[in-house]
């Protein structure tokens, strides 16, 4: 298949998850001020926070408060995209559903990943994007066109992180027929990229801004808005992300070799 | 009384099935703690004090905050009681001499029984690690407090959950209002920052509300975040919430059986 035809099968299912929208209003309402809620919550924690201390880091409230904005952007995204067809991936091996994608003439991590959209992950990211915006309001700052768009490429490397932490942890589904408890890895990992790389020190550091990639998918970003490009922080992130898809790509593939079609 | 000791029992089994999730879910507090511990650390670097505590106090807040939870809080039963009375499976209990909310209390005590058991061992080891660092008050009455104030919390957070799961009478899907509640609980709860570090106005009217007496209260105590008049002030307002959420737990019990239509079961 061309990458064309796997375009066109996406805005089928694009088209699919908007006309499913419309109908579960209600629905869409409710998840929305879900997701709303959750940003809100973080954004009230650093008010709070920063009440009591000018620089967590060296970074002051509006630095913090973009940060975090990028990471919720990164998060929104991942979830409108890709979420909510993970999260039927592992039901999907147990009861052998799964069949369905592995019939269809097409890769099948793709197939997994592009079946439906979820509208209110992407209606929140445009908030976190105006979280970012607006802080960079209140800090003065001017980026030029060029720091944007590297800003938008840096986020767009951070989400095939996410992917591929998404795609790793459920991979392990083929294995252990059970992903409880496994998304909950991908939560407390991201809580991680919520902080300033200058925050971690010693084996943290080590561990959890070189080993593991969600503090750079975050701090790689916001740097750019805040100081200007940085090769070592681009090239860094740009490497990450593809050292991790390939992996959860490695993992994917080898986890089908494991599934036995549960069906009758 | 028996019948719900067979309940128990039954609870207990069936969590212990389940033992992997709650250890799972304990390691992911531990590094959720890890979490807490570089984000602090980092807040404290600027300044010695904050809102009046040290380092070690607001880390041992979140530690026994992390821990109780496994003892006191409801962790899927929301879910559960839906998918019982979607399902009808709560058909048996209509036929038979026994009351649904006791039935359920009894078997989410069993489960915490079974999550504390397992959250031990990790809490254990961060001990060990964060010794040193962790800062207990030595006043007696604390745990003379502490004790009932778990208790009821136990009682608010399950009660909760049951009024959450009630409203599948009404509601087809849950999931959504169940995290929008989340979301308020982590916030007004203490779960993200201590409530005492909000303005003065924001924490004294949080301490009307319930979720305040979930989470913080009992941590509260037991940390030293406060002192022994607001501490028995609010087993008084605890108590209050108590009873109004059973009693509103009971009230939509009734309420939805009479929508409800028994399919299936």
């Amino acid at each position: 298949m061309t990458p064309l035809t796997y375009l066109r099968i996406w805005l089928a299912g694009a088209r699919y998850s908007v006309v499913r929208t419309m109908m579960f209003r209600g629905d869409f309402a409710v998840w929305s001020l879900v997701e709303f809620f959750w940003m809100t919550v973080n954004i009230l924690m650093i008010a709070v926070i920063y009440r009591h201390t000018a620089s967590i880091a060296g970074w002051s409230e509006y630095q913090m408060m973009l940060l975090v904005g990028t990471s919720m952007l990164i998060q929104r995204l991942l979830m409108g995209f890709f979420w909510s067809n993970f999260y039927e991936m592992g039901r999907n091996i147990r009861t052998g559903a799964f069949d369905f994608y592995l019939a269809q003439p097409g890769n099948p991590l793709v197939m997994v990943s592009t079946r439906k959209l979820d509208l209110d992950g992407l209606a929140n990211s445009m908030i976190a994007l105006a979280l970012v915006i607006y802080s960079a309001h209140r800090l003065g700052l001017h980026p030029g066109i060029g720091d944007c768009l590297l800003y938008g490429l840096l986020v767009l490397c951070g989400l095939v992180v996410h992917y591929s932490l998404l795609v790793l942890t459920n991979s392990f589904t083929f294995w252990l027929k059970s992903a409880q408890g496994l998304e909950a890895s991908y939560f407390t990992l991201a809580e991680f990229g919520r902080l300033p790389r200058e925050a971690f020190k010693g084996l943290g550091s080590l561990v959890l801004v070189w080993l593991l990639p969600v503090v750079v998918t975050t701090n790689a970003p916001a740097r750019t808005i805040l100081h200007g490009f940085n090769p070592v922080w681009a090239l860094w992130l740009l490497a990450v992300s593809v050292l991790w898809l390939v992996i959860a790509v490695a993992v994917f593939n080898r986890g089908l070799r494991q599934y036995s079609s549960a069906s009758s | 009384m028996d019948k719900y000791r067979q309940a128990f029992l039954i609870g207990l089994q069936g969590s212990i099935v389940y033992r992997w999730n709650f250890a799972v879910r304990s390691v992911f507090s531990i590094v959720q703690l890890l979490v807490v511990f570089i984000l602090w650390s980092a807040v404290y670097a600027g300044s010695p004090r904050v809102g009046g505590f040290v380092f070690g106090q607001t880390l041992t807040y979140f530690t026994l905050l992390i821990v109780l939870q496994f003892f006191t809080s409801a962790f899927n039963e929301d879910y559960q009681i839906s998918e019982e009375i979607r399902n009808g499976l709560i058909n048996q209990f209509l036929l038979k001499p026994i009351d649904y909310f006791l039935y359920r209390l009894s078997i989410f005590f069993s489960a915490r029984i079974v999550s504390g058991a397992i959250v031990v061992a990790p809490v254990a080891v961060a001990v060990f690690l964060l010794r040193g660092r962790l800062v207990f008050p030595h006043e007696g009455w604390r745990l003379a407090v502490a004790l009932p104030a778990l208790a009821m919390s136990a009682f608010i957070q399950f009660s909760i959950a049951y009024c959450f799961g009630m409203l599948t009478f009404w509601l087809l899907e849950i999931q959504g209002f169940v995290i929008l509640s989340m979301a308020v609980e982590s916030i007004l709860g203490g779960q993200l920052f201590p409530l005492d570090l909000m303005p003065a106005g924001l924490f004294r009217a949080a301490q009307f509300l319930p979720f305040y007496y979930q989470t913080y209260y009992p941590a509260a105590i037991l940390s030293g975040r406060i002192g022994r008049e607001l501490a028995l002030q609010g087993l008084a307002l605890q108590l209050f919430w108590t009873l109004a959420l059973v009693g509103f737990a009971r009230f939509l019990w009734r309420r939805g059986l009479r929508r409800y239509t028994a399919v299936g079961g």
